[in-house]
């Protein structure tokens, strides 16, 4: 896993619910800005952002919210936004020293009780990192990657160790989990291909890609409809619901459906968008959908080298240094 | 409901009263009642979208509208349809409705009306309904405000397709007289058919019973045109359903038509299985319920009526259906196979679960080796003509194809 970034922090693309996304006027923003938080900045660690709002961790241990659900609350090391749940990790409150992790009601404002809580075991982290701190963006992953959280019931589902997890992102329907080894699993519904085993049925338990065997891959992502991989080498492998051209290949027809893909070129830092623009979250200062890759060209005139991208629902936070810094 | 007209289209601000006459006037009504399925975040942005409009704000109200119509268009497409939750599909309609009235601006701007229809559709035809059937009233007052040179469809000069006879160098009319033929009845009574034929499960054409309906002399492409023209219906794409190029697509009825029906397509297209009387009533008024139906056990409202209307040569390959059937012919002339569901193994059906009431078979172009028993199998044909009805017992396998241009109505009830 990427270290965490460091750097400042834009936006661009659908904030009709004002969460941060630069200025926040109107609904939409076409071009990158810069993200404001309140007295955040650089301090920013990961970005996580749901429809109608974003969720902000900081360095400092605080998660703070804004757009349809606001609020701020500290101890937290790293947070997952979803419209049905907040989820949070927070570091243990009572019983055992273990983190706990927390689905607040995202209108809760981070206030009263969470719904539903679950305390790790502190071993179940050992291995994670210098001092047995939980790295940021693991979520929905659970340190220890011995379950993940869902947006839906049950919230806490388990994994097999087996499968020695490194990475899980979920999609609408769908989940992708990458391992230790590089291989990629996938499970849940396929009728739009997401799952890439070559048929539109669903899996109810992870499966391994037999596609990509032989392919060791360094990430992987999830669209609403698609799954996004990149292999050790640096090559995008995409699979999925093409509507809008969100497999960079030609479609049939650029409407209004679909989902973006960010990615930024390894070593070169510029960020490539295409999919669906309609609310400018491609960030090439439109609402035209892409099928095949262009790059952000706000970046490269600004000198910036983009470290780390997050993509929510219609919008995209994207992580970026000035050139020549470390 | 208004009348067919050809007077100049009423000015815009006609049609802004027109449809705020049809929408409740505060925003505490506009919003439908919804479930806690609908996050909150969903429900304040309906909110707002419904202060935007009552506040006149029409341009903030579709920004609005179209949010709420693409985050409620990504629940639609999640899961299975059966299971997507009615209020996802009314905050779509919403969404729609919204759009529908924001949508004009200029007085007579006919591209900004028949967009406004378009959205009618989409909610007609993926939301659910939302006070009272609202959409299909606003479809409607903006139909009849369609300046009347849009509403007929293009190219009337073009050469128009004969709707009363084949255009026989180019299809293959079946020798039927050397088949075993549909028995045909004239007005039978209600116990007569059914003790003969709806007990039984024998089919039967039945003439004189649908030969009186309006559709029969009324409906042809310029009527159909002018009355739908502007309305986006489902279109099935490619030869059969069975075939892996098969797909379904949205367009404008005269989309469809100088696509499929006018012009020389070398891909099928066929406007088939579609509700369409419920989408647009004024269709509605052309046609009847036969009588037989009332035999059945189910309500009025429970039969389903579905549109097939299509180009010369559209085909239903054999399969099965669970309910009753009674087809109408209006327009055009087609070629019916049917065999008793005795003979289901001889008609070989396919093995998945989403085609098994489907045959393997092409009836007119079978695979002896492949399906050894389906020529031995007996049926029953038909050619059947404007103004007839025949009656598809459940279950029976039947094979349709077109030998006109074809308009025919489908009654299926229990």
């Amino acid at each position: 896993m990427a270290e965490e970034p460091r750097g400042s922090w834009f936006g661009f693309g659908f904030c009709g619910f004002g969460q941060a996304l630069g200025s926040g006027r109107g609904r939409q923003v076409h071009s990158p800005e810069p993200l404001r938080t309140p007295g955040a900045g650089a301090d920013v660690r990961r970005v996580s952002a749901s429809w109608s709002y974003t969720a902000v961790v900081t360095r400092g241990g605080q998660v703070q919210l804004s757009g349809a659900a606001d609020g701020a609350a500290g101890g937290c090391r790293d947070a997952w936004a979803s419209e049905a749940l907040l989820v949070v990790l927070r570091a243990g409150r009572g019983l055992g020293p273990g983190p706990e992790l927390q689905a607040w009601a995202p209108g809760s404002a981070l206030r009263g009780e969470p719904l539903w809580t679950h305390t790790l075991v502190p071993e179940a982290e050992g291995a994670d990192g210098a001092g047995g701190e939980a790295q940021a963006g693991a979520l929905p992953l659970l340190p220890g990657a011995r379950a993940y959280v869902s947006p839906r019931p049950p919230f806490y589902r388990p994994l097999a160790p087996e499968l020695r997890a490194r990475r899980l992102e979920l999609g609408a329907e769908h989940a992708l989990l990458l391992d230790e080894a590089g291989q990629v699993f996938s499970w849940g519904q396929g009728r739009h291909g997401q799952l890439g085993h070559g048929t539109l049925e669903a899996q109810p338990e992870p499966r391994l890609l037999e596609a990509l065997q032989g392919l060791p891959m360094a990430e992987v992502a999830a669209g609403g409809w698609h799954s996004v991989c990149v292999s050790e080498t640096g090559d995008i492998y995409i699979w999925g619901w093409n509507e809008s051209g969100q497999l960079a290949l030609p479609t049939r027809s650029l409407s209004e459906d679909g989902k973006t893909v960010a990615r930024e070129g390894e070593g070169t830092g510029e960020l490539y968008t295409w999919g669906w623009g309609k609310y400018g979250q491609l960030g090439h200062k439109g609402t035209t959908s892409l099928d095949r890759p262009r790059r952000v060209e706000y970046f490269v005139d600004k000198q910036l080298q983009v470290r780390a991208v997050s993509c929510g629902l219609w919008n995209t936070y994207v992580c970026a240094v000035e050139r020549g810094e470390s | 409901m208004a009348e067919d007209n050809r007077e100049p289209p009423a000015g815009a601000g006609t049609l802004r009263e027109a449809l705020r006459a049809l929408l409740p006037h505060r925003k505490e009504e506009l919003v439908p009642e919804l479930g806690e399925k609908v996050e909150r975040s969903v429900v304040q942005l309906l909110w707002e979208a419904a202060e935007l409009f009552c506040g006149g704000h029409r341009s903030e109200c579709l920004q609005a509208s179209e949010a709420i119509l693409d985050y409620s268009w990504e629940k639609l497409n999640t899961g299975p349809w059966q299971d997507v939750h009615k209020d996802w599909r009314r905050v779509y309609a919403f969404g729609c409705l919204l759009k529908a009235v924001c949508l004009f601006e200029e007085p007579g701007d006919s591209a900004a009306v028949a967009a406004a229809l378009k959205a009618c559709d989409m909610g007609l035809l993926m939301g659910a309904a939302i006070h009272g059937d609202i959409l299909i009233k606003v479809a409607a007052v903006l139909q009849a405000h369609l300046p009347s040179a849009k509403r007929p469809g293009p190219g009337l000069a073009e050469e128009q397709p004969s709707m009363k006879k084949a255009r026989d160098d180019c299809v293959s009319v079946p020798d039927v007289a050397s088949e075993r033929l549909v028995p045909r009845l004239r007005c039978p009574s209600l116990q007569h058919f059914r003790k003969q034929f709806l007990v039984p499960g024998r089919p039967v054409i039945l003439e004189g019973v649908a030969d009186q309906w309006p559709c029969m002399t009324k409906w042809s492409l310029e009527y159909i045109q002018d009355i739908a023209g502007c309305r986006t219906v489902p279109v099935e794409v490619g030869s059969r359903y069975t075939d892996e190029d098969w797909s379904q697509t949205l367009m404008t009825v005269n989309e469809f038509i100088s696509r499929y029906v006018r012009s020389e397509s070398k891909d099928v297209g066929y406007l088939a299985q579609h509700q369409l009387f419920d989408q647009i009533p004024e269709l509605k008024r052309d046609i009847s319920i036969p009588d037989y139906c009332c035999l059945g056990d189910g309500e009025e409202e429970e039969i389903t009526i579905n549109a097939w209307f299509g180009p010369q040569g559209t085909v239903s390959p054999l399969h099965q259906d669970p309910q009753q059937n009674f087809l109408v012919q209006v327009i055009g002339r087609k070629y019916i196979r049917l065999y008793s569901p005795q003979e289901s193994e001889a008609l070989y059906p396919h093995e998945t679960h989403l085609l098994h009431n489907t045959s393997q078979v092409d009836v007119e172009n079978p695979e002896r080796e492949k399906f050894p028993r389906f020529a031995e199998a007996p049926f029953l044909s038909c050619v059947l003509s404007p103004g007839e009805v025949l009656f598809i017992p459940a279950r029976y396998w039947h094979y349709v194809r077109a030998l006109d241009l074809s308009f025919s109505v489908s009654f299926w009830w229990s």
